[in-house]
């Protein structure tokens, strides 16, 4: 069972193995097994929480701590494209 | 020399300088141009008829050192809307009447004869020039046959064949440094109130200009460094931060993932489609191709969203594919291909057409049947009846509400006549109170700047609540009076976090009036601006039932978070306490 997790912008560059000129963005289809939350995933690809700003899931503005289980759809953007959504949202929060 | 405005009377063909009136003396950009507009025009006149007034004005800092301020505000009375519009662009143009020390270009009356004239400005005097060979035209020649005439020095405001045809869809075109008709104060069909007067271009040339008059020196330069030190250490807008790398259309995939980027005409608010047209894949495309990006639309920005898109092989420049119009003339049209986006633009820079209506009233026509969503070429081909001057291009080159109404469709995406820009109220709700409240019709940057917090205004809303009113009049205020500075709204990203950013642009502000202004007074010389357009468009008719989303976003929900709006009406009255 997997999670579709999509990553915009120079946070590609932070995933080995991909040429960042064809994954516009990455699309990465990753085993739920172990993910608890957004802090998991980020955690998987070794991506400092400082590195990010903008986090969704399932289109829903999100902080680290927002839950996340199979099928869900996970949007990471980095900290340089953090414009404009957080004025008019607070992020979506479990614990 | 002191500050002064161009009066130009078309019915006489004639120009003069006058004074710049002592109490206008804090007034620059959009303030000057609401002052001027409600002091001097009926908010009952036609807009297309002799009474109606078009103003010019660069903002206070614009032509100086100071970063990213390089903008221009055009007002007058709207075609579109019936009501008061500024419409802003970045462009040599405005930097050149700063430091000519010319505060506004004020155009009135109209010319009774058929003739189109180019006004042709210098720092100490005018001149009319028949331009009848110039109409009928594209602009991207027409811009390439006058920098051969004027010499590549000069800089260019213009309107095309959609003004021409006094189309309330035509914005008024100003040149990007390398002299392409890409620069657009595009909103509220003032282009075609430019033609009604005859003026068909306005060439400035600055030989010999003394530069703003800085009155302060020491607060103005230490406004600019703050500034500066502010927008290039800024995540987003530095160097290599979103704006640089990817241009505005870096929200493409933002507003896309968070389900609010309007796709077949307002129809639904996500489809993934819409990342083949994104600002990394646009960056990507225009390294192979040999375009250019970062680029400035004016000299003197450190930012530099800007960009040059062309054809493959670096053909056809278009100039800069903007956010709002990628979204417009794509997504909203179901239209996924940079390629067909891109002739689109390009025709609409053509014409002088504002892109963000042309792809609303694209998208109207699609659901009419006119054309299937997604007919790129059919797009291309709808635009071309507004060249070929058709009954058809007609109806279009009028906007989104009047296409809808010929095309018997319902779901009509305008406040006040305007067409919506790229982010779909139902889904992002404070956007959605801007577009209802602002005098100026369903617009974006209205209120795209600054938050409460740092404003000393009070009120921080809780973003999740619906009552947005507090954070809405904020957003308003604040960009109100950025646009009167003359700096892009752009800045606002590190402003925003940044204090030392905010005082620095007081600070420059200061600077130029040697005035004694603190962050404190922004809020309320927003207000000031805010009052006059409102007390406008109340003169012309307008009542709160013109402060309202259509019906639509009220009733249909949403894919993919199936909401509708939901701010009522109380709490959209409460932003201005009416
Ligand atoms: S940020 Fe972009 S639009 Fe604003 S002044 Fe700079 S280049 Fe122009």
């Amino acid at each position: 069972m997997t999670i579709l997790v999509k990553i915009f912008g120079d946070l590609r560059k932070k995933i080995e193995g991909y040429n960042i000129s064809d994954a516009l963005p990455l699309n990465l289809q990753i085993e739920s097994n172990g993910i608890d939350t957004i802090a998991d995933i980020l955690n998987k690809f070794s991506i400092e929480k400082e590195e990010t700003y903008h986090l969704f899931v399932n289109g829903t503005y999100s902080g680290y701590n927002k839950k996340v289980k199979d099928g869900d759809r996970v949007g990471l953007f980095p900290k340089n494209m953090s414009l404009l959504y957080k004025w008019y949202f607070e992020r979506n929060e479990d614990e | 020399m002191a500050k002064r405005i161009l009066r130009v009377d078309m019915t006489k063909l004639e120009a003069n300088f006058e004074n710049f009136p002592a109490d206008f003396a804090a007034l620059g950009g959009r303030a000057l141009t609401s002052t001027i507009v409600a002091k001097e025009v009926d908010p009952l006149c036609h807009p297309l008829g002799a009474s109606n007034k078009l103003v010019f004005a660069p903002g206070l800092v614009t032509g100086t050192k100071a970063p990213t301020s390089g903008r221009i505000s055009v007002g007058g009375k709207s075609p579109l809307t019936g009501g008061i519009k500024e419409a802003n662009a970045g462009t040599t143009f405005a930097q050149k009447l700063g430091r000519m020390r010319i505060a506004a270009i004020v155009v009135e009356g109209k010319h009774e004869e058929d003739d189109y004239y180019l006004l042709k400005v210098t720092n100490d005097g005018t001149e009319f020039i028949k331009a009848n060979k110039w109409s009928n035209k594209g602009l991207y020649d027409v811009y390439k046959e006058l920098y051969k005439e004027f010499g590549d020095k000069v800089s260019i405001s213009g309107v095309g064949i959609a003004a021409e045809i006094r189309g309330a869809a035509s914005g008024i075109c100003f040149n990007d440094p390398e002299g392409l008709p890409s620069r657009y104060a595009g909103r509220g069909g003032l282009g075609a109130v430019m033609a009604s007067k005859g003026l068909k271009f306005i060439v400035v040339d600055e030989t010999g200009a003394p530069g703003v008059e800085i009155l302060n020196e020491e607060a103005f330069n230490m406004g600019v460094k703050k500034l500066t030190n502010a927008l290039t250490s800024h995540d987003v807008t530095k160097p290599g931060g979103a704006l640089n790398s990817y241009g505005t259309c870096v929200l493409v995939n933002i507003i896309n993932e968070a389900g609010g980027l309007p796709q077949r005409n307002f129809s639904s608010g996500q489809d993934d489609r819409s990342e083949k047209v994104s600002g990394e894949v646009k960056a990507e495309e225009i390294k192979k191709r040999g375009g250019v990006r970062p680029h400035f639309c004016s000299p003197g920005c450190v930012i530099q969203c800007s960009e040059v898109w062309t054809k493959p092989g670096g053909k056809d420049p278009v100039g800069v594919l903007e956010f709002e119009s990628v979204w417009a003339l794509g997504p909203n049209c179901s239209i996924y291909d940079l390629d067909v986006i891109g002739e689109l633009n390009r025709t609409c820079n053509d014409l002088g057409l504002d892109t963000i209506e042309a792809g609303d009233l694209l998208g109207v026509a699609m659901e009419g049947g006119l054309l299937e969503f997604g007919d790129g070429k059919g797009a291309l081909k709808m635009l071309n009846e507004i060249k070929n001057k058709t009954p058809t291009g007609r109806i279009l080159a009028n906007g989104t509400a009047f296409t809808a109404q010929a095309f018997g469709v319902t779901r009509v995406p305008v406040v006040k006549g305007q067409g919506l820009p790229a982010y779909d109220p139902r889904a992002i709700k404070g956007i959605g109170v801007t577009y209802a409240t602002t005098p100026q019709g369903a617009d974006h940057t209205a209120g795209y700047a600054i938050a409460t917090e740092i404003m000393g205004v009070g009120g921080t809303a809780d973003p999740k609540d619906t009552n947005k009113s507090d954070l809405s009049r904020n957003l308003q205020l604040a960009t109100a009076a950025i646009d009167a500075a003359g700096y892009c709204l752009f800045i606002a990203f590190a402003i925003l976090d940044i204090p030392e950013g905010l005082e620095g642009v007081v600070d420059t502000l200061n600077g130029v009036l040697g005035a004694s202004l603190t962050v404190n007074d922004v809020a309320g010389y927003g207000q000031q601006i805010i009052d006059t357009e409102r007390a406008f468009n109340k003169a012309a008719g307008f009542t709160e039932k013109d402060d309202r989303l259509p019906e639509f976003f009220l009733k249909e929900p949403l894919p993919p978070h199936n909401e509708v709006f939901n701010v009522s009406d109380e709490e959209l009255d409460k932003v201005w306490g009416t």
